[in-house]
């Protein structure tokens, strides 16, 4: 499914609850959506990036199973951020299913 | 060529030598983990290559992502080159009291000639003394915090257009695309240091991107 322009919102939802690496976040967007919302992973380290130009998260060097991985977690703005997109999501949401008539 | 080779090949091009072994690293980290999954829940290692493969999806839509947020080749040279003004005037003390004073006697040769009548020599005068005394002066001020430096940069703006009508009064329209063929080089790195500045953090700027 076509979910254009959520994706960053997905991404700081999924580091809500704790710091995680870019592959553990596409799996949990991919499992929490069952299935539904699909996308490319290739594009999910461009819209890191931009979360993390704009202050919305930070990322530092970890290690996985002795492996290196970069994590990212949230900052203080991109819970503030994170907030405003639920409620206007939320908003969005009540107003389509309404206009579907599926209330 | 691998088929993960090929897909960073094409997903790096145009971007900067750091910003390449950002995204390949990243990329090969979530490759490795992705081929894991799929060799672990029972595919083959060809197998396991292609699936992560294919999950990153088309790597000229990520180019086109990462030239979105990552330094490309070409701003990383004007982020090397252009600091000009800043090395310029700052690191040498003598050179920067030296334009002064030459911004100065300018201004005052502009304005005894516009006295004298000789409004055309008086306005190319002016002009040069206003633009090139603020582009020389305006970076020894405290203009180095992102607020200020946008004011500054607007200035800047207003300062270069009122200095092209004053140098050529009426005719600033007609000449016009002599400005713009010979000024180009300047109106493209305006553009870069702003696709810049939305790409890097202000934590992270360089002085003369405040500029």
């Amino acid at each position: 499914m076509n979910f254009k322009g959520t994706l960053p919102t997905l991404i700081l939802e999924a580091l809500r609850h704790e710091p995680t690496h870019g592959y553990r976040i596409a799996q949990q967007i991919k499992e929490r959506s069952r299935g539904v919302l699909d996308f490319k992973e290739g594009t999910l380290y461009p819209a890191l990036h931009k979360l993390e130009n704009e202050g919305l998260v930070s990322s530092y060097a970890g290690v996985e199973n002795g492996r290196p991985r970069r994590y990212y977690r949230i900052t203080e703005s991109g819970r503030k951020a994170l907030n405003k997109d639920r409620a206007q999501w939320r908003e969005v949401s009540r107003a389509v299913t309404v206009i579907l008539g599926e209330a | 060529m691998t088929g993960l080779e090929a897909w960073l090949r094409q997903a790096t091009r145009q971007l900067s030598k750091d910003s390449v072994a950002q995204v390949r690293a990243e990329i090969r980290e979530h490759y490795e983990a992705s081929r894991e999954a799929a060799a672990s829940s029972g595919a083959t290692v060809d197998e396991a290559d292609r699936t992560a493969v294919a999950a990153l999806g088309d790597a000229r839509t990520a180019n086109c992502q990462y030239r979105n947020v990552l330094l490309t080749a070409a701003e990383a040279r004007i982020l090397r080159e252009s600091n000009w003004e800043v090395q310029a005037i700052c690191s040498r003390p003598w050179l920067n009291r030296l334009l002064v004073v030459l911004c100065v006697a300018t201004l005052w040769a502009g304005a005894a000639l516009l006295l004298a009548g000789s409004v055309t020599a008086a306005r190319l005068l002016l002009a040069g003394g206003i633009g090139f005394g603020f582009l020389f002066v305006a970076p020894l001020l405290p203009i180095y915090t992102l607020s200020r430096s946008r004011v500054y940069r607007g200035l800047k703006l207003a300062i270069m257009t009122a200095m092209v009508v004053l140098a050529f009064g009426p005719n600033a329209l007609k000449w016009f695309w002599l400005l713009v063929s010979c000024l180009w080089p300047l109106f493209w790195v305006e553009w870069t240091r702003a696709s810049i500045r939305r790409k890097l953090p202000a934590a992270q700027w360089p002085r003369q991107l405040y500029l």
